[in-house]
């Protein structure tokens, strides 16, 4: 069937084959949004984090039929493409944070979640509760310290 | 030049030519072009290659041109170690180039020359090679501007932000030509013989901080990991394996309603060689990965299960090791050398005897235990693959795209899996999303490619995060028995004896009798004075799967080592660093004690002045020629965790090419051993793996991160050794020895809070 979804400021008509499918496979498989990522399905891990309506959201069990008429942000949308202007990245950049990269892009959607609900600083690490198998923590608490 | 709408691209090597006497391949390609061979791989591939790498044809190309872009072509892979990021700082070191005029590509794999990483190579064993190259195109670009001066005096000429300048007497206007305008004329000279390597004093890349290259593009989504190629025109698939180890598939399930197909997956061996019959997969073919996913839990298939596999099953596999240990079949001496006319097996009567003599009653003996361990990479296995078929509908050729540590064998199981030969198959190595030792396999490769060749269709093969965990290539189990005798601070004997299966025997690689270096990694050459001393090692025949995981026998031996030593040091009632002082005999390098006594200095003030209800544990270990100690402070152990707080880590790992990556690679070994110390196992009951998922493979998360601090301790300037792995070993022990110190129990097993759980975020 098929719907419209906002995505980082555009409507997309998009043809998904049930309003139950998680928007993680909608983005990734159908759209070709690759940056949200999948890592368990579960809600245990937070690489697929999106943002939906300011609230930070894990795309791998919403439904896509519950984002239609929402504003939905990926990490592709969070800076105009080759920038990597926006402050949470300049500061994963400044703290050279990435080493696999994989669970990054969950990470900073969820702070950037976070900074939207009014959080500064070291108050942003309570909802930084992703796995990171790399272990950039450290380099995440210093990076957050400074938005 | 291969393209998706991912932007994905790769350059294509000239395939498998020859290098010079010199080990160098001139060529102009429209500029200059410099092949070489870079070493790829550390000793798994010593162990695992059929044959020695091709070191006589090229394999990493640096190529200028005439806009003056400097960019090196290479084919290992970039999963988070900063491998980029060092060869470009090389490079640009001995080219005269600054640091944003150079660029590193992963290059399209070339199926006659080898590529793989591991072993904590990445950097360190290509560090020569690079350097030289880099100075051979140097002074090649100098020979040109020989050309426009006249004068053939090299004192007269030097390099500097890739152009050659001209400080002899000769009038010459502008005398300063930049690389891209020389690159053409140098690529008709012969590199000469003194290529005037960079005194490392004068560095002014090598050794610095600095960024690295791939981080922008994994802040934005544009970095493309393997599960990120996509095609307009693409199909999804998901694995769906048999669950027990060893079945195989009775009869195919029918095509459910929704699925474009399911296509029966033959297993590979770890060759590439398809096993003719087993088919132990099956893959659900879709429109996308979800429904494909769905289909694929629902489908329901018939297997064939093996006599043996109710005897596959964590409880039995301990008590056949324990049987093993106590027994003494199967007994192999890897340390000391067997003498002349003694086989490591025959020696074994000989040195115990020797060391019984000495030993006596042992002042301490103590049996450890660990467990095997999934890799767990964030990014799951996964692979792409496009056919082109002939008229005839047979297939031509294929595309392959795969977040992979070892290239080579993905053409290998290409290759195997579909029939066609090397050449026809073009392999795009992606960014990987870890790897952990798990991508050196490529189970997952010929799985994908049996599916395309079914399909048809450009297809994606994913294996959800369950099938990962299950069907992993483990971190071996292993039970070591220590046995020594003290006399009063000194070792007099020493007994050391492993029970472990050997990832070589397993993929028979091993020959009868013959000791598996990774299965005593650490366990022998230690930087102790330990008497008269033996190591054995019995064999384990368990038939689970095991692979490469980050610091391989490192991470079992330096556990079972430096708990026993603190258990010693305990039992002298001597200070942990003082008792390891007196036993290091690591002469003349004194590497080990200079990483003891630089964490013995970093931590002096705080461990000295704990607070109750506080510990510290110390421990130390070499890997890939790495040395490190690690002291931890920990609190509050419960039933299923304790608070670490903090780990000084000194490290020496020769030449520090990039000490923010030398840091962060200590940071994140750190974070693995503390997952694989406090949490991490996977344990099979009839043959099933039963860790499914991130909620019982508890790791470390934000809150739960010591603050760590690294101190580099270089001991040299002319090498590096390895930084991806080293960081691992030593966490285990320390934290242990700090457990010790606090409650006065002692934890001889991994993981300290086996069935952890992890709740939703």
């Amino acid at each position: 069937m098929n719907i419209t979804l906002n995505v980082n400021g555009q409507n997309k008509q998009v043809a998904v084959p049930s309003l139950d499918m998680p928007l993680l496979w909608v983005l990734r498989d159908i759209m070709g949004l690759t940056g949200t990522k999948y890592g368990c399905g579960i809600e245990v891990c937070g690489a697929c984090t999106v943002i939906i309506d300011n609230q930070r959201e894990h795309a791998c069990v919403f439904n896509v039929g519950s984002a239609v008429g929402k504003k939905i942000t990926t990490i592709e949308g969070l800076s105009a493409p080759g920038t990597q202007s926006h402050p949470v990245q300049k500061a994963w950049i400044d703290n050279q944070v990435p080493q696999c990269g994989y669970c990054q892009p969950g990470m900073i959607m969820a702070c950037e979640a976070a900074r939207r609900a009014g959080h500064h600083g070291t108050e942003i690490l309570s909802e930084l509760k992703h796995l990171c198998v790399c272990g950039t923590y450290q380099r995440i608490r210093e990076a957050v310290k400074t938005l | 030049m291969a393209t998706t709408n991912n932007k994905i691209t790769a350059s294509q090597p000239e395939m498998g030519l020859a290098l010079n006497r010199r080990g160098f391949l001139v060529r102009a390609l429209g500029g200059l072009s410099l092949g070489f061979f870079l070493p790829e791989a550390g000793h798994f591939f010593d162990l695992q290659a059929a044959d020695p790498p091709p070191q006589q044809l090229a394999n990493a190309y640096i190529r200028i041109f005439p806009d003056n872009t400097v960019t090196l072509l290479f084919g290992g892979c970039e999963m988070g170690q900063g491998t980029k990021t060092g060869l470009a700082q090389i490079l640009a070191e001995e080219l005269f180039v600054e640091w944003n005029q150079v660029k590193v590509e992963q290059s399209l794999v070339d199926p006659i020359v080898t590529y793989g990483t591991g072993g904590s190579s990445g950097v360190s064993r290509r560090y020569d090679r690079l350097r030289n190259a880099g100075a051979a195109a140097r002074e090649l670009l100098i020979l040109a501007a020989m050309d426009k001066t006249g004068d053939t005096n090299r004192n007269n000429y030097r390099a500097q932000s890739a152009t050659v300048v001209y400080t002899g007497p000769n009038a010459v206007s502008p005398g300063v030509w930049t690389y891209g305008v020389l690159a053409a004329a140098a690529a008709l000279k012969t590199v000469p013989a003194d290529l005037r390597l960079t005194n490392p004093a004068n560095f002014r890349l090598i050794g610095k901080p600095l960024s690295r290259v791939d981080i922008p593009s994994k802040t934005d989504g544009s970095a493309i990991y393997g599960i990120d190629v996509w095609f307009p025109d693409m199909v999804f698939a998901a694995i769906k394996h048999c669950p027990t180890i060893g079945g195989v598939m009775a009869t195919l399930p029918a095509t459910p309603r929704g699925a474009l197909a399911v296509v029966p997956c033959k297993a590979s061996d770890t060759r590439g060689a398809i096993t003719a019959g087993s088919v132990n997969a099956v893959a659900v073919v879709a429109t996308d990965t979800w429904t494909a996913k769905n289909l694929a839990n629902s489908l329901s298939v018939s297997w064939t299960l093996p006599a043996s596999t109710a005897g596959v099953d964590s409880a039995a596999i301990l008590a056949q090791a324990q049987s093993l240990m106590a027994s003494g079949a199967g007994v192999l001496v890897a340390e000391p050398v067997p003498p002349t006319g003694y086989t490591p097996a025959t020696y074994a009567p000989v040195i115990e005897g020797q060391v019984n003599s000495a030993m006596g009653t042992p002042t301490i003996d103590s049996t450890y235990s660990l467990p095997y361990v999934a890799h767990a990479t964030m990014e799951v296995l996964n692979c792409s693959v496009k056919f082109a078929f002939n008229a005839a509908g047979a297939p031509a050729s294929c595309e392959i795209w795969a977040p992979n540590q070892n290239a080579t064998s993905v053409t290998t199981y290409a290759a195997a899996a579909s029939g066609l030969l090397p050449a026809a198959i073009k392999v795009n190595t992606t960014y990987l999303g870890g790897g952990l030792g798990r991508k050196i396999e490529q189970d997952y490769v010929s799985q994908a490619v049996q599916v395309a060749l079914v399909v048809k269709r450009p297809v994606k093969l994913t294996w959800m995060r369950e099938e990962d965990f299950t069907h992993d290539q483990y971190r071996p189990m292993a039970l070591v028995n220590v046995k020594a005798k003290l006399s009063g601070s000194n070792i007099t004997a020493w007994a050391y004896r492993t029970v472990t299966p050997s990832i070589s025997q397993q993929r028979g690689r091993l020959a009868a009798g013959a000791i598996d270096s990774q299965a005593v990694e650490c366990a022998r050459n230690l930087p102790y004075n330990l008497g008269t001393h033996v190591v054995e090692w019995v064999p384990s025949p368990a038939g689970i799967p095991v692979g490469y995981w980050r610091s391989v026998g490192a991470s079992i031996h330096v556990f079972a080592v430096e708990s026993f030593i603190d258990e010693l040091a305990k039992s002298a009632n001597v200070d942990p660093f003082t008792f390891r002082y007196s036993l290091l005999t690591d002469l003349p390098d004194n590497r080990a004690r200079n990483v003891l006594a630089a964490a013995d200095a970093m931590s002096l003030t705080w461990r000295n002045s704990l607070p109750a209800g506080r510990a510290w544990g110390v421990a130390i270990g070499e890997a890939f020629g790495t040395w490190v100690c690690e002291v931890v402070e920990i609190s509050a152990p419960t039933a299923t965790s304790i608070t670490v707080h903090r780990v000084n880590c000194a490290v020496d790992c020769g030449m520090a090419i990039n000490p923010n990556s030398v840091e962060a690679q200590m940071q994140g070994g750190i974070v693995h051993g503390l997952n694989a110390t406090l949490w991490g196992q996977t344990t099979f009951t009839a043959g099933k793996a039963n860790q499914k998922n991130f909620n019982v493979n508890r790791m470390l998360r934000l809150n739960e991160m010591p603050q760590i601090t690294v101190k580099i301790v270089q001991s040299s300037t002319t090498a590096p050794t390895g930084t991806g792995e080293p960081g691992v070993p030593p966490v285990a022990a320390a934290v242990g020895n700090a457990y010790a110190r606090l409650t006065g129990k002692r934890q001889r097993s991994l993981p300290f809070f086996p069935g952890a759980v992890m709740g939703g975020i």
